[in-house]
């Protein structure tokens, strides 16, 4: 009973925020859906159609094939690599803390800036292909080429770092004390990092796994920056076609913008699917 | 929910365009009506000597004749032009917006919407200066202008190139395609619709017409069949030839720049001749940066300001763009120093004390007078022109690795 009544209190206490939010949130997106149907046009009648659901499918499949594709990417490489350094910072003391702090410099970037930066590193003319001599042609095609590597090397980058910061910040105290016990059982550093940190760390894991895909699958700016002209993420398509000239390009738009808010609603239900069926192999 | 019960309301109904503000009967009426108002302008904010131009010419001169101009910078027009447009939607009539620097793409999507306040230009005193049958001001992008804009500067579509590299350059756009095919990676230009690579398109399109005078400059499917494929053709067979063999392209004139700077490619394009001085003295370009003058001629076009339908301040506004059209700050703008703008003024309106202020200007190393820039000019086609190119463009060749 009392369980109850603070939810229902903390609830209550939540409302004044949430209120807002909603409001904006449900209120555009009533009017993206609108007009992705054709019924709030800026000329001629409103009148229901669901062509720009249906007339460019082979685009709108390839540009989510390519959006999944460096979220996908992008999300494994940040998992893997900020694991890795997770698992660093919780097992070596000083050389641990060096790491930390690297991470940690890491998140206050924009991602806008970091995407710059790379630019600059990975460009056909840029700093590492320069370094390497290879300015007058040889250098592989990272930016703007045809795998997106630029894309996926930044989002990685930066989003490794993220999901260091959160393993760590969950297990920094359950982690040390069991390392010690499994150490003084005899467990070689990669036995402690298979049998108890990596068990331990799958929640955080799993959760930051799935900000960092619906993050990616939204973000525009890096995209736009480092990816290729064609084909394009659905935020670049989105927004291109949003500032079309011509403005019966406005609901294809919306129907853009609509599609990536319903990959991300998917992949965060999946998301929540997975964490559930973690908790309960424990 | 009230917000959100209007929204509904709102979508169910196309939005009507806002009232046409109040007219005037006389440019005092106006600029009395002006007296203390404060007008936003916006305007791109990427390019610094317009910046400071606004900020140091145009303000200063405003706030003498009592109103207050802010100018508001935005990445792409378009995006002033959208922040219009969903406030009429929204059924707003005190708008945020006064005036935009338009180009003509942008202001064919306003015209599609009713969103520019009309017939006002007749009322500015300064426009007894400009040409009222040049067809750079009675059109803007195959869209007439109905004196819902007012003209601002005059732009030449150029060429530039990199002297050290090539020591014989080409004289027509043809002979550019077959330079830029003898000299493999060379050459790129940006991915439409970038404005600039989207008019890279229509002049490839004339030049397969075998002049501008061929094409029509209103659109039609018929036109569109006529025309377009042999140049979307050409450009597929170039792609091979082009930087990184055209598997993909710079996203804008910026990007386009970068290469030309870095040496990876050995010309460039714009739109805006007149920034090619500063951008060479300040290094961002190479010093070898020469214009190219094409024997057929290239585009030109004016870019206008336009004042929305829903403006809250119109009178003020109408100030400032008749203070804009004055000989003093026509010629301020004109100086490469400050931003090196063609003037949409003809010489011989002006007394010979106004003239004496463009005659005085200190001329550009690299930019050709506007009388040889524009020598054989032909006007732009109209907005559709520009999405079905931009639109075959992507379907057939940029989609095509």
């Amino acid at each position: 009973m009392s369980g109850r009544f603070t939810t229902t209190r903390s609830l209550l206490l939540a409302v004044p925020a949430m209120l807002p939010v909603v409001v904006v949130l449900l209120g555009s997106l009533t009017a993206t859906l609108l007009q992705s149907v054709g019924l709030m046009p800026f000329i001629g009648p409103a009148s229901f159609t669901l062509e720009y659901w249906t007339g460019n499918a082979t685009e709108l499949a390839r540009t989510t094939a390519v959006s999944l594709y460096i979220a996908g990417a992008s999300t494994l490489l940040a998992c893997i690599v900020g694991f890795i350094a997770a698992s660093y910072i919780l097992m070596t003391e000083r050389a641990g803390r060096l790491v930390a702090a690297i991470g940690a410099a890491t998140i206050p970037i924009p991602h806008l800036i970091g995407a710059g930066a790379v630019g600059l590193l990975l460009a056909d003319s840029g700093f590492l292909s320069r370094l390497l001599g290879l300015s007058d042609g040889g250098f592989p095609a990272l930016v703007g080429g045809p795998y997106s590597l630029a894309v996926i090397f930044e989002y990685a980058w930066k989003e490794s770092a993220f999901v260091a910061l959160v393993i760590v910040g969950s297990l920094a105290r359950s982690a040390g004390g069991l390392c010690e016990t499994a150490a003084t059982l005899g467990a070689t550093p990669r036995q402690r990092i298979t049998h108890v940190v990596f068990p331990l760390a799958l929640p955080a894991l799993a959760v930051s796994a799935v900000i960092v895909f619906v993050y990616t699958l939204g973000s525009y700016e890096v995209p736009w920056l480092l990816g290729a002209i064609s084909p394009e993420v659905l935020p670049v398509r989105g927004v291109r076609l949003f500032g079309s000239i011509d403005l019966a390009s406005r609901p294809e738009a919306m129907v853009t913008a609509l599609l990536s808010i319903l990959l991300g609603a998917v992949a965060i239900l999946m998301g929540l699917v997975l964490l559930r069926r973690i908790r309960s192999l424990r | 929910m009230g917000t959100f019960a209007a929204l509904l309301l709102a979508g169910c109904s196309g939005p009507t365009p806002a009232e046409p503000s109040e007219t005037f009967a006389s440019f005092e009426d106006v600029q009395t009506e002006a007296d203390g108002q404060t007008v936003d302008l916006w305007m791109y904010g990427g390019d610094q000597q317009a910046n400071s131009y606004a900020d140091e010419v145009l303000i200063p001169a405003a706030a003498e004749q009592g109103v207050e101009l802010r100018r508001v910078p935005v990445a792409d027009t378009a995006d002033a032009v959208n922040r219009v447009l969903t406030e009429i939607q929204a059924g707003r009539d005190d708008g945020t917006v006064d005036l935009v620097w338009v180009n003509g793409a942008n202001f064919g999507t306003g015209q599609q919407a009713d969103a520019w306040h009309c017939e006002w230009t007749d009322l500015l005193p300064n426009m007894k200066y400009t040409d009222p049958a040049d067809p750079l001001i009675t059109d803007d992008f195959g869209v007439p202008v109905n004196g819902c804009e007012a003209p601002w500067h005059k732009a030449q579509f150029t060429y530039a190139y990199n002297s050290d590299a090539i020591f014989d350059p080409p004289t027509s756009l043809d002979g550019i395609v077959e330079w830029a095919e003898a000299h493999p990676g060379r050459f790129t230009y940006p991915a439409p619709p970038d404005f600039t690579g989207s008019v890279f398109l229509r002049e490839v399109m004339l030049s397969m017409a075998d002049g501008a005078e061929q094409v029509p400059q209103t659109f039609s499917a018929e036109a569109f069949e006529q025309f377009a494929p042999a140049a979307i053709q050409r450009l597929e067979e170039l792609e091979r030839s082009l930087w990184r063999e055209g598997s993909t392209y710079p996203r804008d004139e910026q990007a386009l720049n970068q290469l030309f700077a870095n040496g990876d490619v050995d010309m460039t394009m714009t739109y805006g001749p007149a920034r090619l001085t500063d951008l060479v003295e300040s290094g961002a370009l190479p010093e070898a940066t020469k214009v190219l003058t094409l024997d057929e001629g290239t585009v030109g076009n004016a870019s206008f300001l336009a004042i929305p339908a829903n403006a809250a301040d119109t009178a003020g506004a109408m100030v400032v763009a008749n203070l804009a059209l004055s000989p003093e700050q026509q010629a301020a703008k004109a100086d490469p120093k400050v931003w090196g703008q063609f003037t949409v003024l003809e010489m011989d309106k002006l007394s010979p004390q106004q003239r004496e202020l463009f005659e005085s200007l200190p001329s550009s190393d690299v930019v050709p007078p506007y009388e040889v820039m524009s020598r054989n000019a032909h006007a732009e086609l109209s907005a559709e022109w520009v999405t079905a190119l931009d639109d075959a463009w992507r379907e057939r060749v940029a989609g095509t690795p």
